[in-house]
């Protein structure tokens, strides 16, 4: 959605009155790709039942929800789906899907339409077969997803493409923009590879280091805090997490993220959780009813008392500004939802150096090196008309 | 002969401390209804003029001549925005 300060209004709104505004909901963890990156076990153990799902939706259509994300897992392996999104389109939600559309035909778009989704996002790793179906482990499956995106466009629905960026596509980004561009859609590249629900730290070797980040973080196309070689400035970054809510605001000011405040994610198997990357079981809707878990639940209200100012190590970092510190991620990699994690400080110190700091260390890195007192004395910050290509 | 009001059926929806949020799936455009305007909303469908006036007298202790005066302004705005759609009544 777009920030503006009438939705800034309402997600303050939302989040002092802890309305479960925004809900992710996986139908399924069932897929008809295998991409190398996946965190999900594919395996069905006992998704909920057309019925327990309807019986999920009206419950959050009650509790105020009015953003529904449906993903997975691939929905359209869903044979309900469609009867499932009429019905969510009879409690008035707002839809949006996630799928990598290879179930897309003419009239399945034409269907989608009708149902008045209002945006449909669509993982894409590269423009080039070879590296996008070598991601996805079926062979076609670029071309069949663009036929799909040319359905969905021909139909006047809003599309979206996700580029999850990891060593086997990084560079793909340059063609997937200039994709996006030829297809007039907007994109998002994200750079989090997490580990797997079931803790399998595995994936992380997929992710590039961060020296091999440095070459996008510094595109002028892509970072707003650097400047184009004319010293024009760039663009708002189209880069973020294809799996968050996606209702970012200067309103949660001291607040991590939405997770637990006004948002939350629902698994195929009824689990409830504070978002899909937080490994928080707050309850389960086989058992209870959804409010219950939402205002009572004790790890819920865990989730939702962390503030950051009270973070023990991340509160005293003074490169704090240049962090984009994930409490969920924190939990799966560091142990802790309240401390720190190595990813986060790295791209933090790099974040740190593009935007003209000389040798930013974090408060985790400097207490690891024994130097305790980087801590609380601020990086030096050279001139900030120093360009990143210069540095 | 009466006017019958309907919600654009392909708008999105919730009212948040009595007032009435709306997201248009085409532009993602955010309305936001104040408390007046939300009761409207939340009683509009299939209502015609006279009865939604009616209720507007009731709940805000006006004359029916002022209710509708003012239902019709703000339907007009509502349905210059795509919100609403008035059509005679078809049993009329």
């Amino acid at each position: 959605m777009p920030n503006t300060p009438v939705m800034d209004g309402l997600i303050r709104k939302t989040v002092e009155s802890h309305l479960p505004w925004s809900v992710h909901v996986d139908l399924t963890y069932r897929c008809n790709e295998r991409c190398i990156h996946c965190y999900l076990d594919h395996q069905d153990h006992g998704e909920m039942k057309t019925a327990e799902i309807k019986n999920v939706l009206e419950q959050l259509a009650r509790s105020g929800t009015l953003f529904l994300t449906l993903s997975g897992g691939e929905i359209f392996l869903r044979a309900d789906l469609f009867e499932l999104l009429e019905f969510a389109r009879s409690l008035h939600f707002d839809i949006s899907l996630k799928t990598n559309a290879l179930l897309i035909d003419a009239e399945r778009a034409k269907k989608l339409r009708d149902l008045s989704v209002r945006k449909i996002q669509i993982s894409i790793y590269s423009a080039e077969p070879e590296v996008h179906d070598a991601i996805t482990k079926v062979r076609g499956s670029l071309e069949r997803t663009l036929n799909a995106i040319r359905f969905l466009q021909a139909e006047g629905l809003n599309v979206k493409i996700a580029c999850p960026l990891m060593k086997q596509n990084l560079m793909a980004y340059r063609n997937v923009q200039a994709l996006a561009a030829e297809l007039g859609v907007p994109y998002v590249l994200d750079m989090t590879i997490t580990p797997k629900m079931d803790g399998d730290m595995s994936l992380l070797q997929l992710r590039s280091s961060t020296k091999e980040l440095l070459p996008i973080l510094q595109d002028p196309s892509l970072n707003p805090k650097t400047c184009s070689p004319d010293g024009t400035q760039a663009a708002a970054a189209p880069t973020g997490s294809a799996t968050s809510s996606g209702i970012e605001s200067r309103a949660f000011e001291d607040i991590p993220c939405s997770a637990g405040h006004n948002s939350c994610y629902i698994s195929p198997y009824g689990d409830v959780f504070p978002c899909v990357q937080m490994p928080v079981a707050t309850g389960n809707l086989r058992q209870q009813k959804f409010e219950d878990i939402w205002f009572r639940s004790a790890e819920m209200n865990r989730v939702r008392a962390v503030r950051e100012s009270q973070l023990p190590v991340c509160s005293k970092c003074s490169i704090r500004q240049y962090c984009e510190r994930c409490p969920g991620l924190a939990q799966m990699e560091g142990g802790d939802l309240l401390g720190a994690y190595e990813r986060a400080c790295d791209l933090a110190e790099l974040n740190a150096r593009i935007a003209g700091l000389v040798d930013p260390v974090s408060a985790m890195h400097a207490q690891k090196s024994g130097s305790q007192d980087l801590c609380s004395i601020p990086t030096t910050h050279v001139a900030t008309e120093v360009q990143i290509g210069r540095i | 002969m009466s006017e019958t009001v309907t919600r654009n059926p392909k708008l999105a929806w919730r009212e948040i401390d009595g007032e009435t949020v709306i997201i248009s799936p085409e532009d993602s455009h955010v309305h936001e209804l104040n408390e007046t305007a939300s009761l409207v909303w939340k009683h509009a469908e299939g209502q015609t003029l006279d009865q939604l006036a009616q209720r507007i007298s009731a709940e805000y202790e006006v004359s029916r001549e002022t209710a509708r005066a003012d239902l019709e302004e703000l339907l007009t705005a509502l349905g210059e925005k795509q919100l609403v759609f008035v059509a005679p009544d078809s049993k009329d």
